[in-house]
């Protein structure tokens, strides 16, 4: 006969309260390993998915996730003249927030493609379409609930949604939209009417103030297109992306562009390390502290609950000693009803995390490892709790039985 | 080949506290009790009628003293000579005035598992706690768990218990102390039926004289000294 089923079946509306309290505690730890996941897997989906041999940013920058770069688009030249360099990309970035076509905030990074080396063929796009024209056109990550073929209005063009992926997100955990890059740069530069035409005057006039301002053509080339004043330079964008040619030695091209002053290098790989160890390490720290704690707390409430629960049973302990019951009865007993607690609040877990966290803002992502790994703690945790208990199942007196 | 006492106790003492607070609760108890005798303690509160029945019972260890149950020697100068909890359960059964079920067991099981705890295997524990049960007349009552039994209902489930392995000697602390004195009664028949049917020596302490005609015989105790006479069924 088994005392411990008999037991729980006695308050069996109690016992699963109970594990229902601490399962939810579970399905906190569950989210946390999930969110760790999530913040690794979100932070670098972007360098993962862009496919780039090396990443060449600004000198001595950490860019252009972990830091602000800034370089010139036209570094994309002197780069593909390096040997061993297929392609060379430019790359930028931007967080932007605008309204949503039927309201509402509609909150993105915008990343631009350069147009026509890539449509996106790399991207993990679930539905839809790579990017066929050069403009007006966007991919925009699942998250951000954009319907295919629904059209958004940005800066001053409407843009259509041809495709959508899955998992693309900013390490911050914004969706992600693809443009082409002349699209993404339209749309970050975006600047008001009124304040182009105020830059316009300020240039005349500085013209004006100094010897230029004589001739009259410089003066009408400085009232213009900025595009058409030789002496002003393009946008900067974030950072040129580099493919190597097939067979190429990454280290060797590295060490040829690293070698140029004005730039620093690093691969996809450092890329990932700069993220993890940097922007993402007090966010994944943090994360890694609060797991620490609650599996503490949850040890020490599930050691309060078979403590208890140890002190309500103690006259029938007691009593199975008067009558000879072996030590391992009563140990069995104790320990079995905590593991069965610890399991039931372990399903508990499994099922709330499997309906609970696609509803969560960020992606909480699980694998079996991650099961397996709180199992084992939920194990760990009961063995722990039921020694509470038992020590004080020891101390049972069969004269207590007599006493009463 | 003679048939062994069921308790054979010499010189046993028991004394609890020190210097001026020292109680001598049991003094130098010499006594034999057969099989199939059913045995009354008699004495007022605090004159150590517990302190014999759980030095007896090996749960309080005495300060002197030798004592054999069944023939098996269980304490030698008031050390214990045997593994008590298999002691316990083969040769001693217990009843107490109330609380003396497992409250998350049923009537059944209660019995049963005085048999499991001697690895009876289950299906005839179950049967043999069964028969005893409705030999008690509790026939109707077997899945109903201790809150809802009557307080006579509840004893009788535990003498079951204390009867359903065959133990040597049935120790009872005021078994009927919380029932009237009709049910009182038929606990103390109860008890004589298991003495005579079962060869079960039987030790309970109880403060109702109106029982004692059903009994062999009488330990008195004053002060932790004990006398033992004759009861009214010789
Ligand atoms: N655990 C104990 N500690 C100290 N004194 C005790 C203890 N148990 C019993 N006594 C004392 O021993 C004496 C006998 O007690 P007990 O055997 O319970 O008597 P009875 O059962 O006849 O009322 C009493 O004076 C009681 O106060
Ligand atoms: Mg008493």
């Amino acid at each position: 006969m088994n005392l411990a089923l008999r037991d729980v079946r006695h308050d069996l509306a109690r016992y699963l309260l109970t594990a229902l309290g601490l399962g939810l505690l579970l399905t906190v730890v569950l989210a946390m390993m999930g969110i760790y996941n999530g913040l690794i897997l979100d932070g670098t989906a972007l360098p993962d998915a862009l496919g780039a041999d090396l990443w060449i940013v600004q000198r001595n920058t950490r860019g252009p996730f972990a830091e602000l770069s800034q370089i010139s688009h036209r570094l994309e030249e002197r780069v593909r003249a390096v040997a061993g360099v297929r392609l060379a990309r430019s790359y930028s970035a931007q967080t932007i927030q605008r309204e949503r076509p039927g309201g509402g905030k509609l909150r993105f990074a915008a990343v631009g493609l350069p147009w026509p080396d890539d449509h996106g063929e790399r991207l993990p796009i679930v539905s839809g379409r790579e990017l066929r024209d050069p403009h007006f056109e966007a991919i925009a990550d699942r998250s951000l609930a954009l319907a295919l073929g629904e059209r958004v209005r940005l800066a001053r063009d409407v843009y259509t949604i041809v495709g959508l992926t899955e998992g693309m997100l900013a390490s911050g955990g914004d969706p992600i939209v693809f443009f082409t890059l002349s699209d993404a740069r339209q749309i970050q530069y975006d600047v008001a009417n009124e304040a182009v035409r105020l830059e316009r005057e300020a240039r005349l006039a500085r013209v004006r103030a100094s010897e230029l301002g004589l001739n009259p053509e410089n003066l009408r080339r400085a009232h213009g297109l900025s595009s058409g004043v030789p002496a002003l330079g393009p946008l900067p964008v974030a950072a040129i992306m580099v493919d190597l040619a097939p067979g190429a030695d990454v280290d060797t091209v590295r060490a040829a562009i690293g070698a140029w002053p004005d730039v620093t290098v690093h691969t996809t790989q450092g890329e990932r390390d700069l993220l993890l160890r940097g922007s993402l390490d007090l966010m994944l720290r943090q994360n890694g502290l609060f797991r620490v704690l609650l599996v503490v707390i949850s040890t020490i409430l599930m050691g309060l609950i078979i403590y208890t629960m140890t002190l309500e049973k103690l006259h029938s302990l007691a009593l199975l000693k008067l009558l000879g019951a072996r030590t391992t009865v009563i140990l069995a007993m104790i320990l079995e009803e905590s593991l069965l607690l610890g399991a039931i609040a372990y399903g508990i877990a499994l099922v709330a995390a499997r309906f609970a966290f696609p509803y969560f803002p960020r992606r909480i992502i699980l694998g079996d490892a991650d099961r397996v790994a709180l199992l084992g703690i939920v194990v760990l945790i009961s063995v722990v709790a039921s020694a509470v208990g038992i020590r004080k199942a020891l101390a049972a007196d069969p004269n207590q039985v007599l006493a009463s | 080949m003679t048939v062994p006492l069921a308790i054979d106790a010499r010189s046993l003492a028991r004394h609890y506290g020190e210097g001026n607070r020292r109680v001598d609760a049991l003094k130098n108890a010499t006594f034999e009790i057969a099989r199939g005798e059913v045995v009354a303690i008699l004495g007022p509160s605090g004159s150590g009628k517990t302190t014999l029945l759980t030095v007896l019972g090996l749960i309080n260890p005495p300060d002197a003293g030798s004592l054999r149950i069944d023939g098996h020697e269980v304490l030698r100068e008031g050390a214990r000579v045997t593994n008590l909890a298999l002691f316990r359960r083969r040769y001693l059964g217990f009843v107490f005035q109330r609380s003396n079920l497992i409250p998350f067991l049923n009537a059944l099981e209660n019995v049963q598992l005085s048999l499991e705890l001697d690895d009876v295997p289950p299906r005839e524990a179950r049967g043999r706690a069964r028969e005893i049960l409705t030999s008690l007349g509790l026939a109707e009552r077997l899945d109903y768990v201790p809150a809802i039994l009557s307080g006579g209902e509840q004893q009788r489930v535990a003498i079951a218990r204390a009867l359903v392995n065959a133990p040597a000697v049935v120790l009872a602390d005021e078994p009927t102390a919380a029932l009237d004195s009709e049910r009182g009664r038929q606990i103390m028949e109860i008890f004589r039926r298991a003495a005579r049917e079962r060869g079960a020596a039987i030790l309970f302490v109880t403060h109702d004289h109106r029982t004692l005609d059903l009994v062999d015989r009488v330990i008195e105790m004053e002060d932790g000294a004990l006398t033992v006479r004759a009861g009214g069924s010789t």
